[in-house]
């Protein structure tokens, strides 16, 4: 009896440091500073909105909020109604979709007390009881102050109400136990609100607010441990998420910002494009569009401060240096992968030019962009598939989507002759990469 | 918004959304029909045009691209000199078969004469191969471009 309750204990003991271990620091851990609670802060207010809309209404201050958040792009399917929901995220276990959160009151939260909105937004617990699954990214908006979580649930009630049902998840077992999600949580949610750093600038701590609990740069930019949750130990070193690549955003010189200026990363953020860095697409893209585009200047240096202060992750297979302009002629510079070639020239030199420099847009420059340096190929081939549409303050560009235009095995030549022509070393695609690469980013 | 583009030499001001591709401007806003809509995703080359005198495809081209830039299109392209001669090698090879994609291809290979004045297939191949003619005209098309850039020497 005292055996088996002793190896109880140590089963116990064991399980515990183990899901410690996995769990690993927290988002902000790595600044080591003395952490205040937010009410004992004195030297600025990190959370909340721009001083711009301090005196605006609650439904305004929460639009700005629920922008920064960037709730619209994962609960809208393109084409229905803003925030109805129904978007599908293809996981390597089943699809999830995403809820209707207009305030209709069968299908969206229109019967969610504030008490309700918080505990969905900050411990992922469904108004009925259920458990929210991560891809709610619940443990960064944990972070939230109850006010600003309740000032985006005023500016959602005050949308139009959609009837709209998300069609049923389709996970497969053990996954579609949602009970399990307690456990996960327990482990893996941080559950508490924001709390600034003495040590630290009023920017950085509004930064460190608008990054982490808001915009949740984390849940695409770092990569996940085997519970499936951030691993901050390699906070913000890239990783790959909904079949794009989330590239490297730690301090890190040669593969992450580094080397980006100030001006550079308030560029990309706020119109997605910086010179010699290329621009946003995929989900960045969107995030731009939706979220950063719409940020107070002030709030994207914010950003930028705090960006900065992440500790360098190298990304091991990128290379030190992006490659330079190519050739100007199809004549000079890579030639080996022929049918890649001939795509390039019938799609894709009219728009990027032969150098990579484009003739009809800076946007659409390949020269310098992580993409095309990336020898796995990943986010080109992705946007050879499904294209790119921005609206940007700058204006508006898109690439037409070539997946149903081409197969996979053209996919991969061109994603192929384009890494080798401007990057730095050549992917090696091959088709069937390509039709995995289009499984995860099919709807 | 007033987008101001110089167009075939005119410098043109008008009403569009920044996202209206410059081939919507051209044909329906500037009337220049001249200028083709084939597939509307950069595939078939019918809509090429010269943004500062580099081919493009004005189908995907948002209009906000290229404000304040000149645009060259079939309509005047017989006025450059390579546009010249490109016409004239045309007529006497009688590349024309349906037509719809021919202003493309001269447009193109305007652009391909002015960078390139003696071009080889695979220079031809380079500028061509995103011009499609669903006639295939294709084989008197690279000779009417040779023919041209030897007239040029000539
Ligand atoms: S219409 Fe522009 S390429 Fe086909
Ligand atoms: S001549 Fe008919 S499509 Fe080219």
């Amino acid at each position: 009896m005292r055996i088996l309750g002793s190896l109880v204990v140590i089963a116990i003991v064991v399980a515990g440091l183990g899901a410690w271990i996995i769990r690993g620091p927290g988002p902000l851990d790595f600044a080591g500073g003395s952490k205040v609670a937010l009410a004992d802060y004195r030297a600025g207010k990190p959370t909340g909105v721009p001083a711009r809309l301090e005196k605006a209404s609650l439904v305004e201050r929460g639009e700005y909020l629920a922008k920064a958040a960037d709730c619209m792009v994962c609960h809208t399917k393109p084409g229905e109604k803003d925030y109805s929901g129904g978007l599908a995220f293809k996981l390597p276990f089943g699809t999830l979709y995403s809820t209707n959160i207009t305030p209709d009151k069968d299908t969206g939260i229109g019967n969610y007390s504030d008490q309700d909105f918080l505990n969905a937004v900050q411990h992922g617990k469904r108004r009925d009881g259920a458990r929210l699954y991560p891809a709610m990214p619940y443990t960064s908006y944990t972070f939230m102050t109850d006010e600003d979580v309740l000032a985006v649930k005023a500016y959602l009630f005050s949308q139009p109400a959609v009837r709209a049902k998300a069609p049923d998840n389709t996970l497969s077992f053990p996954f579609n136990q949602r009970w399990a999600m307690i456990v996960w949580s327990a482990v893996f949610n941080p559950d508490t609100r924001f709390m600034p750093d003495t040590s630290k600038s009023p920017e950085w701590n509004r930064g460190a607010y608008l990054a982490e609990a808001l915009a949740h740069c984390g849940e695409c930019h770092t990569p996940r441990n085997l519970g499936f949750a951030l691993d901050n130990r390699k906070k913000f070193a890239g990783a790959i998420t909904a079949g794009w690549r989330a590239f490297n955003i730690s301090s890190d010189k040669a593969t992450g910002l580094g080397n980006w200026s100030d001006q550079d990363l308030i560029s990309y953020l706020s119109l997605g494009h910086a010179p010699g860095h290329g621009s946003a697409s995929g989900p960045m893209g969107e995030a731009v569009d939706h979220s950063f585009s719409q940020f107070a200047p002030e709030d994207i240096r914010s950003i930028v401060a705090y960006l900065r202060s992440v500790p360098p992750q190298p990304s091991p297979d990128l290379p030190a240096t992006t490659a330079p302009v190519a050739p100007a002629s199809h004549r000079d510079g890579v030639t080996a992968d022929a049918r890649g070639k001939k795509v390039f020239a019938s799609a894709c030199a009219s728009c990027h030019g032969w150098s990579g420099e484009s003739p009809v847009s800076p946007m659409a420059t390949l020269t310098g962009t992580w993409a095309v340096n990336d020898p796995a190929a990943t986010n080109v081939a992705q946007i050879v598939i499904s294209g790119t549409r921005r609206h940007t303050p700058d204006g508006a560009l898109s690439m037409p989507a070539f997946g149903n235009a081409y197969t996979d095995d053209e996919i991969a030549a061109v994603a192929n002759y384009v890494t080798a022509r401007f990057g730095t070393k050549g992917s090696k695609l091959t088709a069937k990469d390509v039709a995995e690469l289009r499984e995860q980013t099919a709807e | 918004m007033a987008t101001t583009l110089i167009v075939n030499g005119e410098t043109k001001s008008f009403d569009a959304p920044p996202e209206m591709p410059l081939l919507w401007v051209l044909r329906d806003i500037l009337g220049m029909t001249g200028t083709k809509f084939g597939c509307g995703i950069a595939q078939c080359g019918a809509c090429t045009v010269h943004v500062d005198g580099r081919a493009v495809r004005s189908c995907v081209l948002p209009v906000s691209a290229v404000e304040n830039r000149t645009v060259t299109t079939i309509e005047h392209v017989g006025s450059t000199p390579s546009g010249a001669k490109v016409q004239k090698a045309w007529l006497e090879a009688e590349v024309i078969q349906c037509g719809y994609c021919q202003s493309g291809q001269i447009m193109a290979a305007a652009a391909l004469l002015a960078a390139t004045p003696n071009p080889d297939d695979s220079d031809i191949d380079a500028a061509m191969a995103g011009n499609i003619c669903r006639c295939g005209t294709y084989v008197r098309i690279r000779e009417a471009i040779k023919h041209a850039a030897n007239g040029r020497q000539s």
